[in-house]
């Protein structure tokens, strides 16, 4: 299984981060002193690196304005963040809740050439910064990134 | 007189194609709305039409990025025929999603090189917005002036202009931002950018007026042979007098749309 | 009945009063006890319990969602005035209500009137205008941007299943929230904030509604504590269709087609749940997530075959699913469905859940059986799934088969009408409404309300919400909703006009589509809420230039638990009120949808929703350039007030924002309204009229501003030149909200031959608009004037809403 990641590259505007920052500000959270987003997709299936950089750079990611990080992983979990003024909520899909997105980039992928069948799964990645409580955490989780009827939530 | 033939190139999504087919038809052509799996099934049905039309959506849902996997399907399955198509000459429109969909696969600005250099990412605002807007039909920057003169109007498809007009506009994602600033000076050296987003004087407008941050107000380019078209504001939207909020025209019927699509099918006649 | 391995059987022919309750609590039926016995009589006829599929099925059928059992029912009725009580019984409301009005009327124009997904009146001799407005409040409480978007996304399908098919050109959405402003700490446990409710919602809508390339051209927002956890999202959509489509027939032998999205858990129980109360622990599988573009290449598919006449009928899969699609299409003639076929998202669902499920994106086909490989390429060719998954017989039998086992079997005919009807009461009290003590204010007082009413929640600017959505894709939205005489400012607009050339080649005509709400009204008086909703819309609609005698409105009513007899009774005293005004303004009832049990719970205490009834109107005009739109055009021209102005503050947005007791509620008076709307079309019509703006929430100062700030204009005002009724002081005039009025500005040079037009109809000059940009409101005998720029009552009202 393949997660790529596709954030904003240095000098371009992240402009979802810099909104969800602004909504958890309008949560009355003021602790939070910058966001930033990433667009996070699971690709499963029988494919080689070399594709998946290929899926990562000619259709997940703005040759422009993002950058791609592909990361192989074997049995799922990755490291929890890097510093203490950081922290990373993770929102995904449950499992059967329809997910639009991962059905068009299974076509797409289709459609570069690619012939072996493949799952995806999409999911957002919100890195914070600031000193928060697990407290903040879980409340910015739940009450404006995640709706956990349909989506679970990871905080990092 | 010989009837003007255009392909109105359609996808799962698509959504300004009746519009945009009764626009050509009020200018005289015959256009035909034909889905991608045909035109895939046979590709050399394309050189059967004069003018090749992009437009607007959200194809395939604007999953990923708008416009993404749009151009990467074309790309893939119909890359060559299509550069053919704009290196002949004839011309090519790309409206909102179309425009995305020419950045995407290149087709826009550099129709010779068909590489992505530039894209329309999301607006500042971060959200999609449906409003009328003032474009300045600038040909040149540095000249500071502009010319009803057709000849120093590089692109086909926006002569016969005044220097204010307005259309209206309805997307998420259109914020113009070209790969380098060379490539900027260079398209503004070479009079590819065609529209730019502005205030009623024509001056720097703030946003909403600006409504997505593009780089220099660029709401519409052209290639350098200006025969391929690209902009974020809706020309089909505006054929009618009675489309417009104020019922503004420029002879009693008609919208300054009208004249984009009139312009291409001139050119062909 | 050979079914063991692929579904279960329930026993249900032993069980106590006590356990049939119990069954269906366990398992979301949603039926009353009577129901559960009737269920229990017909299998022990048939000698045999009866299997899951069946009794789910039975369940989904009768559901008040699909059946509207209360409605359809009998209410004992109990209305109290004046200590005299009056009683009536209904054998069934909505027919001898709203629907018998529509009877009455027996307009030419109305093609199809509450017996298909939509209603659909004339647009010209060939083509029709199909209209449809639903609610989708439960799914949208819980997740605000699938509930929605599957809202907005069901209604378009019952546009395109109306008849053969229509192709939808507008939408329009009225939403109904609680205060954005509350505290999160004073939202219920396990809530979303009304906030996050609003951002949602209309997130959902844009992004169902814009990927369909629908434009949204109408609507309005409507905010009170009520609705904090029980929000209410009406969503509409209209569409044109060819008059020879407007028929579906289904024939012995059809082959039974599903097209469209694949069937998963999702929306489990959908039609059962919306009985349900709300509370903390809500079914989680009630929650559809839609897909846009599935269903737009149903559309575009879909259409290509209507016109080859592929198919003879067609309906959509809403609430109940396959189970309520396939059953209304064989109601007649029987079906026989192989559920094995039906495509599914993921293996593992049960028989039961295939047959119930609310996946979104399907629609149902009955084919012809010489057709079948002729619709299956077309839909192939655009890659949409299309499969056969059984016929429709001649047994008059529901039979399902789940891999060669029979697992369901029953009659249709108990299906659709073994349903036993409830009797329930109801009983309404008409409270005595009294005039308020008089509103003395002085000028820097009322100019202070002004700017209050202004920025109120329910009558500031929606612009953060309306731009958001694409209100000019099909390039045929001639009336926008925001209007403005540049494009830098906007005011409210009353009304939308499409005009629909793309698809009806050559054609002049347009459609106008309106809306009228105020629950605030119903909190004192549901019957004049309910005659002041329709007033309104009507009025909005006849504000930019429709033909009152070419009107046609729908009602959607969300109340709370019925079971309760007040809250029914209020209710009736509503429908009433649809008869009365329905016939006399001659406008016919054309379709309608009700969603009761608007209930919640917090902390084991619960709390019915303040009653909302939606009005939406549709009119047909000849000639979609004689319209106009609300802002001031030029100075010099006169401003003129049509109707008459009485002392009615009763749940006025001034009663509101001053906290006030009393006020008497606004009543509806058709003898003059009617006549004066036939006169401002007349005038709109021959061109004598510049703008027109309606005047309702917030009165006449409001309506005013709106004008003045919208137009970048000035205006001067005689407050003491406005018509009234008794005596009443300024601030009474400037915000009572009496229906049947109109502002409308005239250039001098027309003001004869408009003076002719409204020659025995209650109106008068009050006004001259100026270049200044100063709104002056003036009253020499109360020695009353006030002033301020239209810039700053534009921003009073644009602000109130940024998120």
């Amino acid at each position: 299984m393949y997660q790529i990641e596709i954030s904003s590259k240095k000098g371009f505007k992240d402009v979802h981060g810099e909104h969800t920052l602004s909504e958890i500000s309008g949560l009355g959270i003021k602790q939070v002193e910058k966001v930033s987003y990433s667009q996070v997709y699971e690709i499963h299936g029988e494919i080689n690196p070399a594709q998946a950089n290929e899926i990562a750079e000619e259709l997940l990611s703005d040759k422009i304005t993002e950058k791609p990080l592909v990361k192989k992983i074997e049995t799922g979990g990755s490291r929890s963040a890097v510093n203490s003024k950081l922290s990373v909520i993770e929102v995904w899909y449950k499992k059967g809740v329809t997910d639009t997105v991962s059905e068009s980039v299974a076509k797409a992928v289709k459609d570069l050439g690619i012939k072996e069948e493949i799952k995806v799964k999409t999911g957002h990645k919100y890195y914070l910064y600031g000193n928060l409580s697990q407290k903040i955490l879980n409340t910015i989780a739940t009450k404006l990134l995640a709706n956990t009827l349909i989506q679970e939530y990871k905080i990092k | 007189m010989k009837k003007v033939k255009v392909l109105i190139l359609r996808t799962a999504g698509t959504n300004c194609d009746y519009e945009t087919q009764a626009a050509f038809e009020l200018c005289g052509a015959f256009a035909e709305r034909v889905h991608i799996n045909a035109l895939i099934e046979n590709k050399n049905k394309i050189f059967e039409y004069d003018i090749l039309a992009f437009p607007g959506g959200f194809s395939y849902g604007d999953d990923i990025a708008s416009g993404k996997i749009l151009a990467n399907e074309i790309k893939n399955k119909l890359g060559d025929k299509v550069k053919k198509f704009a290196l002949s000459g004839r011309p090519i429109i790309g409206i909102c999603n179309g425009f995305q969909v020419l950045v995407k696969m290149g087709l826009l600005p550099d129709s010779k090189l068909f590489k992505q250099v530039s894209t329309l990412s999301y607006n500042d605002s971060d959200k999609f917005e449906c409003r009328w807007v003032y474009l300045k039909t600038v040909r040149n920057e540095e000249l500071g002036v502009r010319n009803l003169n057709t000849a120093e109007i590089k692109c086909l498809w926006s002569r016969n202009l005044p220097d204010i007009i307005t259309l209206p506009v309805a997307h998420g994602e259109g914020k113009f931002i070209p790969e380098s600033k060379s490539l900027l000076e260079s398209l503004n050296k070479s009079n590819q950018i065609v529209f730019r987003y502005c205030d009623k004087n024509g001056l720097q407008p703030q946003y909403p007026l600006d409504p997505n941050g593009s780089m220099r107000q660029i709401a519409g380019i052209s290639n350098d042979k200006g025969n391929v078209f690209g902009l974020m504001p809706h020309p089909e939207r505006y054929v009618y007098a009675l489309q417009h909020p104020s019922r503004e025209s420029f002879n009693g019927e008609h919208g300054w749309g009208k004249v984009i699509f009139q312009n291409a099918v001139d050119y062909v006649k | 009945m050979n079914c063991k391995t692929n579904c279960a059987i329930i026993e249900i022919l032993p069980l106590s009063d006590n356990q049939l309750i119990e069954l269906s609590r366990k398992n979301v039926l949603s039926l009353s006890l009577e129901e559960m016995k009737a269920v229990q009589n017909y299998f022990r006829r048939l000698k045999r319990n009866p299997t899951d599929v069946e009794l789910e099925t039975i369940a989904q059928t009768w559901s008040e969602h699909c059946k509207h059992k209360t409605l359809t029912g009998v209410i004992e009725y109990t209305e109290e005035h004046n200590g005299k009580k009056k009683k009536r019984v209904y054998e069934n409301l909505l027919k001898e209500t709203i629907f018998e009005a529509t009877m009455e009327l027996d307009k030419k124009w109305c093609w199809s009137v509450f017996k298909d997904n939509a209603g659909v009146i004339e647009f010209d001799s060939e083509n029709g205008a199909a209209f449809k407005v639903e609610t989708h409040n439960h799914p949208s409480a819980l997740e605000p941007y699938g509930g929605s978007a599957t809202g907005i996304g069901g209604v378009i399908r019952d546009i395109l299943g109306v008849g053969l098919g229509a192709k939808p050109v507008a939408n329009t959405d009225v939403f109904c929230f609680g205060n954005p402003n509350t505290k999160l700490s004073d939202v219920p446990d396990g809530m979303h904030h009304p906030k996050r409710i609003a951002k949602g919602v209309v997130s959902g809508v844009r992004d169902y509604g814009n990927r369909m390339g629908i434009p949204t051209v109408n609507g309005s927002v409507y905010f009170d504590d009520g609705y904090m956890a029980n929000p209410l999202v009406y969503c509409g959509t209209m569409g044109i269709m060819p008059k020879k489509y407007i028929n579906k027939t289904v024939k012995s032998g059809d082959l039974i087609l599903v097209v469209g999205g694949r069937t998963g858990r999702d929306g489990i129980h959908g039609a059962t749940f919306s009985s349900v109360q709300l509370d903390k622990e809500s079914d989680v599988s009630a929650v559809q997530i839609g897909n846009p573009i599935v269903e737009k290449k149903v559309l575009d598919t879909m259409l290509k075959a209507r016109d080859l006449n592929l198919y003879r009928a067609v309906t959509d899969c809403g609430a109940g699913g396959l189970s309520s699609a396939i059953g209304e299409l064989g109601e007649k003639t029987g079906a026989y469905v192989e559920l094995d076929k039906v495509p599914l998202k993921y293996d593992g669902l049960s028989p039961w859940e295939i047959w119930i499920s609310e996946a979104q994106e399907r629609m149902v086909f009955a084919v012809p059986a010489k057709n079948k490989k002729r619709i299956i390429e077309i839909f192939e060719k655009e890659n949409v799934e299309a499969v056969f998954v059984g016929r429709f017989t001649n047994d008059k039998k529901l039979t399902l088969v789940y891999n060669k086992d029979i697992v369901a079997d029953m009659d249709m005919e108990f299906l659709h009408n073994g349903v036993p009807k409830p009797v329930r009461p109801a009983v309404y009290k008409i409270a005595d409404e009294k005039e308020q003590k008089p509103v003395k204010m002085s000028a820097a007082e009322i100019l202070k309300t002004l700017k209050s009413a202004l920025s109120d929640l329910n009558v500031c600017s929606k612009e953060w919400i309306v731009r958001q959505y694409d209100h000019e894709v099909q390039g045929q939205t001639v009336i926008k909703p925001l209007q403005g005489t540049s494009i830098e400012v906007s005011g409210p607009g009353d009304a939308a006009v499409i005009y629909p050339y793309t698809l009806v080649k050559g054609t002049k005509k347009g459609i106008v589509l309106s809306n009228g709400l105020n629950p605030q009204y119903g909190k004192i008086n549901t019957y004049k809420m309910a005659s002041s909703a329709i007033e309104e819309a009507l009025r909005n609609a006849v504000a930019v230039g429709a033909d009152i005698e070419k009107i046609s409105v729908l009602d959607n009513f969300c109340w709370g638990n019925p079971n309760k007899p007040e809250i029914l009774g209020s209710l009736v005293r509503a429908a009433n009120a649809c008869y009365d005004m329905s016939l006399a303004f001659g406008v016919p009832f054309i379709s309608g949808k009700d969603s009761l049990h608007n209930e919640y719970s917090i902390g084991g205490k619960k709390y019915s929703i303040p009653p909302a009834l939606l009005i939406s109107a549709m009119g047909v005009i000849p000639d979609a350039a004689n319209t106009v739109t609300m802002p001031f055009k030029q100075s010099g021209n006169k401003v003129f007030i049509l109707g008459v102005t009485r002392n009615e503050l009763g749940g006025s947005v001034l009663s509101k924002i001053k906290n006030m007791k009393g006020g008497v509620v606004p009543s509806v008076y058709p003898a003059q309204s009617k006549p004066l709307m036939k006169s401002v079309y007349d005038a709109i019509n021959k061109g004598l009229v510049e703008s027109c703006h309606d005047v309702s929430e917030g009165g006449l100062a409001v309506a005013i501003s709106e004008m003045a700030f919208s137009g970048q204009k000035g205006v001067k005002i005689n407050i003491d030149a406005v018509p009234v009724i008794k005596s009443l002081t300024p601030a009474e005039i400037l915000f009572s909200e009496s229906n049947g009025r109109f502002i409308v500005e005239v250039n001098p040079e027309n003001e004869k031959k408009f003076k002719e037009i409204f020659k025995g109809v209650k109106h008068a000059e009050i006004g001259i608009i100026t270049e200044d940009n100063k709104v002056i409101f003036e009253s020499i005998k109360n020695k009353i004037k006030f002033s301020e720029k239209s810039e700053v009552l534009f921003n009073c009202w644009k602000n109130t809403i940024n998120w």
